[in-house]
């Protein structure tokens, strides 16, 4: 008697500490619902393109990803249109791919957009506004910079200019 | 120290051990030898208590103190009043907690915003006081019910004569028959009170409602069940409590997941004059008296992660959605929480007129959202090139969309057909008179030039025209975890039950050289139990008062 006992107050005391650490982590976290912060894998991305093709992330796994929301009726995101699209003729070849989400707007509306700004990058629909939702977006621009290992490099809130926007892919490039 | 811990019955006892867990002797020599025995746990070593603590069986100690566990109890107490007391910053969508606290509560209310305590629940050291009373919990049951259930289950007959004469209720006197013969006889009316006998020659153990004794150890079982339940109801996809809107006539769907709600009607009703109260009249306010929302849950069948098709709904579920009547599919529960009585433009049925003749060459169905592109309307083809749901002209005088909402819809057509240029003639609709006005759509249309005003859009009726009347603002809950708090709480019934209404009982006697001693135990209701016993010694005739067989020993 006594010897077998000790496996069990260890496994009872491991499991406790597991268990709570558990709450306590998700507790100081927020539970976990809240918005994806830097360093954070980012939520999963599924929607149609505007090519009429489904993008994933996963589609863009290894590429250092520029996630952008943006609506037509966003003077911000107009104006920042010209600069994402340049820095994606620039860095394209160098495994950066800019995404650009649009919220809850039709088709109709964001082909013409496109079409007129001369904008080729992928532009997908988030026509339910699952995704803004996921990614906790409140003002718009939101920029979310992924790094090639898959985590949130950094987020930038509000309009970007070529030279920020430039800076930005360039420390996803070579951090 | 060492202490000797063998009885001189001969058997080893544990570290700790009260009462000899084979004879029942007390194994305490110093304590006075008339005072009442201590039963708990029948006298057994807790598991924890060891000669020589190490590391994990201090923490182990300290887990399984019911001191420490009160302890524990009283501070998570103390936390969750003032929790209670004081408005979590949980509770609010907006607001400024700087100011709120001391607003409301006074500087008692800034001191606790200013401590951090405004989110107790969802603070480390609340949901670390909770874990730990899980850990005392579990620990303090087995280091008490595994000892307590050995003792229970391999109890020797013939107890030690100060285990009987130290009992609370205790009775010795002669006997003058055969003593073998005596406790024979003795088993037949013990039985029909209900106990369960086990003799040793002139040894007697008479037992009853056992069970009870695990009362407290089933409550704590429930009482883990209801704690995990809820420290891990945070886990992704066990609790949601959003709110979302949902616009009349329109299917929704519900962030993940793969259900979608159609609003098919909302009303409100408010209450009229005549049936408020005077004094509720003179305040001037409108009180809803119903808002309702006919609602009908969609699943998604099929094609629901592939956002290239259109997913392929089924009817789950159809509900009039009121207040505190929720609509519950499944766990799956939206209750009214708001709406909003802005109508707003779906669609318009136009029609295309020569202003000239008059003449009309027929109508279409126009969508703000996802309209189709080309329309064939007697010789004419309209192409739709471009919308603008708010429409507005930037500082560079280029019409821009200010928002997502059919506020102020335009939509800018090409027009082709006989006596039109190939190419085709721009024409920008205003659906809304209003607008037509404030932005001039004439003018506009003048500038775009090409149709001479030859032709115009036109509404010709109000039934042509379609709106959202209303949205309904809805709270989308699931819980999942409450099936396992219910089933904790009943879990912790049960113990109670267990506990509250059924007594253990024993009855130990042996006669040596013709003088019976007995001695009986119970946890509760020791007039019971000495009643029982009285009218036990009557039917095999010895007379004793009650009350005499009171052990007057110091101990309650």
């Amino acid at each position: 008697m006594g010897k077998a006992r000790r496996p069990v107050q260890i496994v009872i005391l491991v499991l406790i500490v597991i268990l709570g650490g558990y709450a306590i982590s998700t507790a100081v976290s927020g539970g976990g619902s809240g918005k994806p912060q830097s360093g954070d894998k980012p939520p999963a991305i599924k929607l149609l393109g505007l090519d009429g093709d489904v993008h994933t992330l996963e589609d863009y796994k290894g590429k250092a990803v520029v996630i952008n929301f943006w609506a037509t009726w966003c003077t911000y995101c107009v104006n920042e249109m010209p600069a994402l699209q340049a820095q994606w003729k620039k860095w394209q070849d160098q495994g950066v791919v800019v995404l650009g989400i649009n919220t809850g707007e039709d088709e109709m509306t964001v082909r013409n957009f496109a079409q007129q700004l001369g904008v080729d990058f992928p532009i997908l629909y988030d026509s339910d506004n699952e995704v803004v939702q996921d990614y906790g977006v409140v003002p718009m621009p939101t920029t979310f910079f992924v790094d090639k290992k898959g985590k949130i490099a950094s987020i930038h809130e509000g309009e970007l200019n070529l030279a920020t926007l430039d800076d930005q892919i360039k420390q996803l490039v070579n951090p | 120290m060492i202490k000797n811990t063998k009885c001189e019955c001969g058997h080893q006892n544990r570290v700790g051990t009260v009462l000899c867990e084979a004879c029942g002797k007390p194994l305490d020599e110093h304590g006075d030898a008339n005072e009442l025995l201590e039963m708990r746990y029948d006298g057994a070593a807790r598991r924890s208590q060891r000669a020589n603590p190490n590391f994990i069986d201090k923490i182990w100690n300290f887990f399984s103190s019911v001191k420490v566990a009160i302890y524990l109890i009283i501070f998570t107490l103390i936390g969750a009043m003032f929790g209670t007391i004081f408005e979590q910053e949980s509770n609010f969508v907006n607001f400024d907690p700087s100011t709120f606290y001391k607003d409301k509560y006074g500087t008692l209310g800034d001191i606790y915003y200013k401590l951090g305590l405004s989110h107790t629940y969802e603070s480390w050291w609340f949901v670390l006081l909770l874990v730990m009373i899980g850990a005392s919990l579990v620990i303090c049951s087995l280091d008490r019910v595994l000892p307590l259930y050995k003792a229970l289950s391999k109890q020797k007959i013939r107890k030690h004569m100060q285990f009987l004469t130290r009992q609370k209720v205790v009775y010795q006197g002669t006997i003058g028959e055969d003593e073998a013969e005596w406790v024979g006889q003795a088993v037949k009316p013990l039985k029909k009170k209900g106990y369960r006998i086990y003799t040793d020659g002139s040894a007697l153990l008479a037992e009853k409602q056992r069970f009870s004794r695990w009362g407290p150890y089933v409550i704590h079982i429930g009482l883990i069940i209801f704690l995990l339940a809820v420290l891990f109801r945070g886990l992704p996809g066990l609790n949601v409590d959003k709110h979302y809107w949902f616009p009349e006539g329109e299917i929704t769907k519900i962030p993940d997941s793969n259900l979608y709600l159609k609003n098919e009607k909302f009303t409100v009703e408010y209450y009229s004059e005549e049936e408020m109260s005077e004094g509720f009249r003179r305040t001037g306010k409108i009180v809803p008296k119903l808002f309702e929302t006919k609602a009908v849950l969609y699943e998604c069948s099929a094609d629901c992660d592939d956002p290239s098709k259109e997913p392929q709904l089924r009817e789950v579920e159809r509900h009039d959605i009121r207040v505190n009547d929720p609509l519950d599919y499944k766990g799956f529960k939206a209750y009214q929480f708001d709406f909003d009585l802005t109508p707003k433009l779906r669609s318009v049925k136009p029609v295309l007129v020569n202003v000239e003749t008059g003449e009309q060459y027929g109508k279409f169905q126009l969508d703000m959202s996802n309209p189709q592109q080309e329309y064939q309307l007697g010789p004419y083809t309209l192409e739709l090139k471009n919308k603008y749901m708010d429409f507005s002209l930037n500082e560079q005088g280029q019409p821009i969309s200010k928002s997502k909402d059919p506020n102020a819809p335009a939509f800018l057509f090409v027009i082709k057909g006989p006596d039109l240029p190939d190419e085709g003639s721009q024409y920008i609709y205003f659906p809304k008179q209003i607008d037509k006005e404030r932005f001039q759509q004439d003018a506009i249309n003048e500038k775009l030039g090409g149709l001479q005003s030859k032709l115009a859009l036109d509404v010709v009726g109000m039934e042509d025209v379609d709106f959202i009347q209303s949205s309904s603002y809805l709270n989308i809950r699931v819980d999942r975890v409450m099936p396992f708090v219910w089933l904790g709480l009943g879990i912790v019934m049960l113990g109670l039950v267990m506990g509250f209404y059924w007594h253990h009982r024993r009855i130990w006697l042996r006669v040596d050289d013709g003088v019976l001693t007995l001695g009986a135990h119970t946890a509760k209701n020791w007039f019971g139990l000495r009643r029982e016993v009285a009218s036990f010694l009557k039917t095999m005739n010895v007379e004793v008062d009650e009350k005499q067989l009171e052990n007057g020993g110091n101990r309650s």
